[in-house]
Parts: C-alpha cells; sequence; structure tokens
C-alpha cells in the first residue's frame, strides 16, 4: 500500500499531469491552425463549427469508457501512470494486456499491487511506452512521402486517360468506405463468431450481449437517419452516432440481466 | 482572376501542409522522448530502474504483436485522417474505438472527399477536438475519481461500459453497410464464417481488419471496374 500512494504522489502526477498538457496543447495548435487554413481556403466557417460540435458529442461516451480503463489500472500501477497512457498515445484494449504480460516477465505474476515493486512498475511502465511507439516513428520518418504519395493520383489519372487505361480517379472514396466496411464487419463478425464458438467451435456459448447492443445501435441509427431526411433536422448529425451509443449503452443495462 | 485567386490559395495550402509536417514531426519526437523518459524519470524519483532483460522478453511476447499492428495501423489509417490527422491520432492513440469513427463521422457530415484540402482540415478538426475531449473528461474523472468511482464501477452500470465498441460499430455499420449492401454482406459472411470455423481467430480481431478490409476494398475495385466498363460501352 506504500508503494501505492508513492505511486499515486505529487511527483508522479506531475511528471504525467505535464506530458498530458503538452499533448492537450498539440491538440490545441493543430485544431486553430486547421480552422484558419479552412477559412483560408473558403470552408464554409459554419461546416467546420458542425465538425467541431458533432466531434465533441461522439467523443464523450467512448471517453467515459476510457476512464473506466484509468480506473480499471489504478488500483495496480496507480492513477497516474494509466491517465497519461489512456490521454495520450495509449489504447484501451491495449494497456492491460501489454502491462500483464510486463508483469509476468517481472516475476510478480500478474498485475497487481500485492506483488508490485518499483523496479516492477519502472519495466511495466517502459514497456507499455515501448510497444505502441511503432505507429508514431513510422508518421515521423516517413509519414510526408507517404501523404503526398496518396495525393498523387490525379497525375496518375491524367496520364492514364492519355495512354486510355483504366481511371482510378473516384476510388479513393469507395475504398474509404470499404475499409471502413470490413474493419466495421471485423467486429460485428466477432460477436456472432463468438456466440457460435466462443468456448470451441459449435459451442453456441457465447453472450448475446455485444451483438444485442450492436443490433440496437445500429437500428436506433437508422431512426436517427430516417428523421435526419426530415427538413431543418441537420442538426441531428452531430448527435446521431452518439446518440445511438447511449440508447444501446442504456439497453445493455436492461439486457445484460435477462441475456 | 479566379484562376489567382486558385493560384494563391494552393499555394497557401502547400505551405499550410509543409508546416503540419514539422511540427507533426516535431511534436511527435518530442512526445516519444516524454513517454519514453517519464519511466526512467518516475524510477529516479522512487529509486528504482527498469529489468531490461525483463523487458525485452514481454516484448518479444507481446511487443511484435503490436509493431505489427502499428504498422498495418499506420498504413491503412493516414490516407484516412490525412497528415495533421495523422500526427495528432498517432500521438493521442485510441485509434480504432475513437479516431478513425469520429474522423469518418465528421468526413461524412460534411461530405467531404479523401484527398482533398477540405478532407485534412475537417480531419484534424475532428481528431484534435475529440481528443481535446478525451483528455477533459479524464482529467475530470481523475479529479472526481473518489466521488465517481462508487457510480463509474456499479454492477449495474458494467454491461453498459462493457459494450461501448459494439455501440459505436453498431452505429457505423446502419451508416456505412447502406453505402454498398453486397459488398457489406459478402465481407460480413466470409468473416463470420472464418471466426466460426477458426474460433482462436477471435483473440486478435484487430489483426483481422486486414483480410476484411482488403476483401471489402477488392470487392468493390471489381464493382467501380465493372461500372467504368459499362460507362465506357454505353
Amino acid at each position: 500500500m506504500e508503494l501505492l500512494s508513492r505511486l499515486n504522489s505529487p511527483v508522479i502526477y506531475l511528471i504525467c499531469g505535464g506530458i498530458i498538457a503538452f499533448v492537450a496543447v498539440i491538440c490545441v495548435i493543430f485544431a486553430v491552425r486547421a480552422y484558419k487554413a479552412g477559412k483560408a481556403l473558403g470552408i464554409d466557417v459554419s461546416k467546420m463549427k458542425r465538425v467541431i460540435t458533432a466531434s465533441v458529442t461522439f467523443a464523450v461516451l467512448p471517453s467515459i469508457g476510457i476512464l473506466l480503463g484509468v480506473i480499471a489500472l489504478s488500483g495496480s500501477l496507480g492513477t497516474p501512470w494509466p491517465w497519461l497512457r489512456l490521454s495520450g498515445i495509449g489504447a484501451l484494449h491495449y494497456e492491460t494486456q501489454v502491462a500483464e504480460a510486463a508483469a509476468e516477465a517481472v516475476g510478480i505474476g500478474g498485475l497487481s499491487i500485492a506483488g508490485m515493486t518499483p523496479e516492477a512498475f519502472v519495466t511495466i511502465a517502459l514497456l507499455m511506452s515501448f510497444c505502441i511507439m511503432w505507429g508514431m516513428i513510422f508518421v515521423t520518418v516517413n509519414g510526408k512521402a507517404y501523404s503526398n504519395k496518396l495525393t498523387a493520383p490525379k497525375n496518375d489519372s491524367q496520364k492514364a486517360k492519355k495512354k486510355g487505361k483504366l481511371n482510378l480517379s473516384g476510388f479513393g472514396d469507395i475504398a474509404m468506405t470499404a475499409m471502413f466496411i470490413g474493419l466495421v464487419s471485423a467486429y460485428i463478425a466477432s460477436y456472432i463468431g463468438s456466440i457460435v464458438s466462443g468456448d470451441g467451435r459449435f459451442t453456441f456459448t457465447g453472450s448475446l450481449l455485444p451483438l444485442a447492443v450492436a443490433i440496437i445501435s445500429a437500428a436506433t441509427m437508422g431512426v436517427f437517419m430516417r428523421l435526419r431526411k426530415m427538413k431543418g433536422a441537420e442538426w441531428l448529425d452531430s448527435f446521431s452516432v452518439a446518440g445511438s451509443m447511449l440508447v444501446a449503452m442504456i439497453s445493455a443495462i436492461f439486457l445484460g440481466k435477462i441475456l | 482572376m479566379n484562376e489567382e485567386k486558385d493560384l494563391k490559395q494552393t499555394e497557401a495550402y502547400q505551405k499550410y501542409l509543409n508546416t503540419t509536417h514539422r511540427l507533426g514531426r516535431v511534436f511527435t519526437i518530442a512526445v516519444l522522448i516524454c513517454l519514453l523518459g517519464a519511466p526512467f524519470l518516475m524510477g529516479a524519483y522512487l529509486s528504482a530502474s527498469p529489468n531490461l532483460p525483463a523487458a525485452a522478453k514481454a516484448f518479444l511476447g507481446v511487443g511484435l504483436v503490436y509493431l505489427i499492428s502499428c504498422i498495418v495501423e499506420y498504413l491503412i489509417y493516414l490516407p484516412m485522417l490525412g497528415a495533421g490527422g495523422s500526427y495528432l491520432a498517432f500521438i493521442t492513440g485510441n485509434l480504432i474505438n475513437m479516431k478513425i469513427p469520429c474522423a469518418m463521422n465528421a468526413r461524412d457530415i460534411v461530405g467531404v472527399k479523401s484527398g482533398t484540402p477540405e478532407n485534412e482540415i475537417i480531419s484534424t478538426l475532428s481528431i484534435a477536438t475529440s481528443s481535446l475531449v478525451t483528455i477533459l473528461i479524464l482529467a475530470a474523472g481523475v479529479v472526481l475519481m473518489i466521488p465517481l468511482q462508487p457510480f463509474l464501477q456499479s454492477e449495474a452500470l458494467q454491461p453498459a461500459f462493457a459494450n461501448v465498441v459494439p455501440a459505436l460499430f453498431g452505429a457505423m455499420a446502419c451508416k456505412y453497410y447502406r453505402s454498398d449492401r453486397k459488398v457489406a454482406l459478402i465481407v460480413l459472411t466470409f468473416m463470420i464464417l472464418l471466426y466460426t470455423f477458426l474460433p482462436s481467430l477471435l483473440g486478435s480481431v484487430s489483426m483481422m481488419v486486414i483480410p476484411s478490409g482488403a476483401l471489402a476494398i477488392g470487392l468493390s475495385y471489381l464493382s467501380f471496374r465493372k461500372k467504368q466498363k459499362e460507362a465506357a460501352d454505353a
């Protein structure tokens, strides 16, 4: 318990809080620059304001979910470090897994304050930072070249047109939507796969709850999309995803008792 | 007159992009140094050093998976997010469960196309805003941790918070499946069969985005090519 109070000490809060404040400043700088550039490019200011409103409402519920991750990890790693990890580079599904693996490797058996030592904590913290830093490295080293390459298809399509080849302009958006269909399908299918084969092939013992929540959320979204077609209902766009999630999550509280 | 205005806008946008890359690189490196330095700094306060052989062992066990996952995320998500959005998203994390859907949602609301300056601006605004919301909610949560803990951790609320991701993807499925029902149906069926017959894959759903996305893009490409050929023949 003495270690836990040291992990929650003002010094650790200062180290972690300072980095979080730095990340917040970076977000503000990027947001202000984008807003000003958008204005200079002639993007409708009301559109940008709608994006900001929609992003705020969209982010609230997942953020509360992330806060639960902080609470869950705070019992073994103290509060400031999980707070930093999940405010910054980290991801909800990733942190516990890596922390658990690191805890086993340092020989404390698992992620628990009972066996935690200062050396184990520092090792776990280092590994949590190290394992997930690659995206930052790639985007720093190759981000400019890669994004320049992606904006090049205009010239390719013009060349293709001249040569009589297939024109790929316009496929970029289709590919993005397709990628998203793939992403969503990988997750929705996993809920069905878990029901059927979660405990071994065709055991049918998995929980129905995630699938039921996804269906309720989709149905609510469908209602939002219908309402959106009504005149003067554009404002609904900003709340449709967050609203659908909220309805589905409230349903989960009740469905959790029966499913 | 209009051409001159366009030229000025293009030049201003190019300048904006170059500065975004420069700032993005500097800030990303600074955050990386902070994140890797923080454990050592905390170690100095706790009078402890990291056990590097144990860290290396754990990295080989679990870290390599995340190395591959990071490569995939970088290749797939940078085109979706644009330059500014990518630097921010990789710094602030929570890509699949928040940043990507949030940016796509914002993009759809205002109807911009990928690879355009508008997409770059909207995506950056969206990711910066959602990141700030997370930072603020987490900061408020940490301050209110003691009074909030019993409520947030109450047993009755657990099914709700345990199902944030299904709730998110359900809403997004309704939105995106409408854009190409045939592709959605084929990909979803394929993935269900894959998980059903190879249940071990259920443990690595984030990696399964690769075959699922590749199949969806492949099918969309075939349909796109067919439509183009039909248009050319007509």
